[in-house]
């Protein structure tokens, strides 16, 4: 009975449920390809708040080998504000991935472009 | 065990599907550049299923590996009577039409107030069942690990029966092995199917691991890995795919110190294996051994 009720569950269509929403600002440190950056998280109209985040990120033309290691980002003066400090490898394109658990298990992964100065969203045409 | 370890564990059963897709290729004798095609073939298709029309994961899988193999037979019926190289460069120029066709595809649908689906260049966003069903990071892992799990042990399981044995008479020499009586074309045409499918779940679970995929994450860069994977590990076991892309991701994660710069000792890591073993580090000799 219980295998049968495992197997309902995973092969009934699921309901869609709201997206997390994410942005996302980062400065550059002045050290070597840190960055300290600010997320703003908003699930609905509403500021998500007392998450656990955890921000990594991705070179999306290899983005299971070539990545950084996720760090915890901890919460900010805003509502639904979090604080992460980035270090990258390289200046360019990166996904960063923004992961969620807690009350609300969620992934956002946003597109910026890395240079000297700070992050800059990517808009691709 | 920590959400990073879960993290490194469920790449590496990930891009391992990529890498025994390339291996059953590379054993009938064929070196395929364009398993990342599939790869993504398997990522949209299962993405479109379940976050566009809510379809459940096992059913998204079928029709990615179903996709998969469509497509990759549909590239081998032409392309297969090549031989070598000529049959490599074929396989990358399709798969970089497949990455093409990928920037081309705009289908959205409206759900909860948000666009979902592909959007070309911009990639395909929410790809959420995993975090809509509550799977825990370590519960996908373990999913992940036992499809890999049950498609080691089929591919093993071949390859002691008499089709792994013509599989490799083929690879080894396909005129002489039409002379005994196997039907070559038909086989090989089998085998790259079955890879497509292989390819395509592996893309299918990346998908809903990642959330996200884009055109640019089934690139050669992808392709080139998927065939270093059984180079590196090696040609004479099943589980030699998956050395080398354990290898691959904790050399690089291990050497993070080295920050940009580990991508240039890992490549010199593989050059070096590369020329001391060139058919990888379990190679048929060794496993010959190994077995005595």
């Amino acid at each position: 009975m219980m295998k049968l009720l495992v197997l309902a569950a995973l092969l009934a269509p699921l309901t869609v449920h709201a997206q997390t929403r994410a942005d996302m600002q980062c400065k550059a440190t002045g050290k070597d390809l840190i960055y300290d950056c600010t997320i703003r998280l908003a699930r609905g109209d509403q500021p998500l708040e007392g998450a656990q985040v955890s921000v990594g990120a991705d070179m999306p033309s290899m983005p299971m080998a070539h990545n950084v290691k996720p760090v915890k980002a901890r919460p900010g003066n805003g509502p639904g504000e979090y604080l992460a400090r980035l270090d990258l490898e390289m200046t360019g394109e990166w996904a960063v991935k923004v992961r969620i658990s807690g009350k609300v298990r969620d992934q956002v992964v946003l597109h910026y472009r890395f240079d000297e100065r700070g992050a800059r969203p990517i808009r691709r045409r | 065990m920590d959400e990073y370890a879960i993290g490194v564990l469920t790449n590496i059963g990930l891009i391992s599907f990529l890498g025994l897709s390339a291996y059953v290729l590379l054993i009938s004798g064929e070196l395929s550049f364009g398993q990342q095609a599939f790869f993504g073939i398997g990522a949209y298709a299962a993405g479109i299923a379940t976050a566009m029309f809510a379809w459940p994961l096992p059913l998204a899988i079928a029709i990615a590996m179903a996709g998969g193999a469509t497509a990759a037979a549909l590239v081998a019926w032409p392309t297969l009577r090549l031989r070598g190289l000529y049959f490599a460069m074929a396989t990358l120029a399709a798969a970089e039409m497949f990455r093409i066709a990928f920037e081309l595809l705009h289908w959205q649908v409206e759900l909860g107030g948000e666009r979902v689906g592909p959007d070309g260049t911009q990639g395909f966003r929410g790809i959420r069942w995993i975090f809509e069903r509550g799977v825990e990071p370590l519960g996908f892992l373990a999913l992940v690990w036992l499809l890999l799990l049950a498609f080691v042990l089929g591919i093993w399981w071949m390859e002691r029966s008499r089709l792994g044995a013509t599989l490799r008479a083929v690879g080894a020499d396909p005129e002489l092995a039409r002379s005994l009586g196997v039907d070559v074309e038909r086989l090989k045409l089998a085998i790259v199917a079955a890879s497509g499918a292989l390819a395509a779940l592996g893309g299918a679970l990346f998908a809903h691991h990642n959330t996200y995929i884009e055109p640019r994450n089934f690139d050669l860069m992808l392709g080139v890995h998927s065939l270093a994977y059984p180079l590196i590990g090696g040609l004479g076991t099943v589980l030699g795919p998956l050395l080398g892309a354990a290898l691959d991701i904790g050399v690089l994660e291990g050497s993070r110190f080295l920050q940009g710069y580990r991508m240039i000792v890992f490549g010199g890591l593989v050059a070096l294996l590369l020329i001391f073993r060139p058919r990888g580090l379990l190679d048929e000799n060794l496993v010959h051994r190994l077995k005595k």
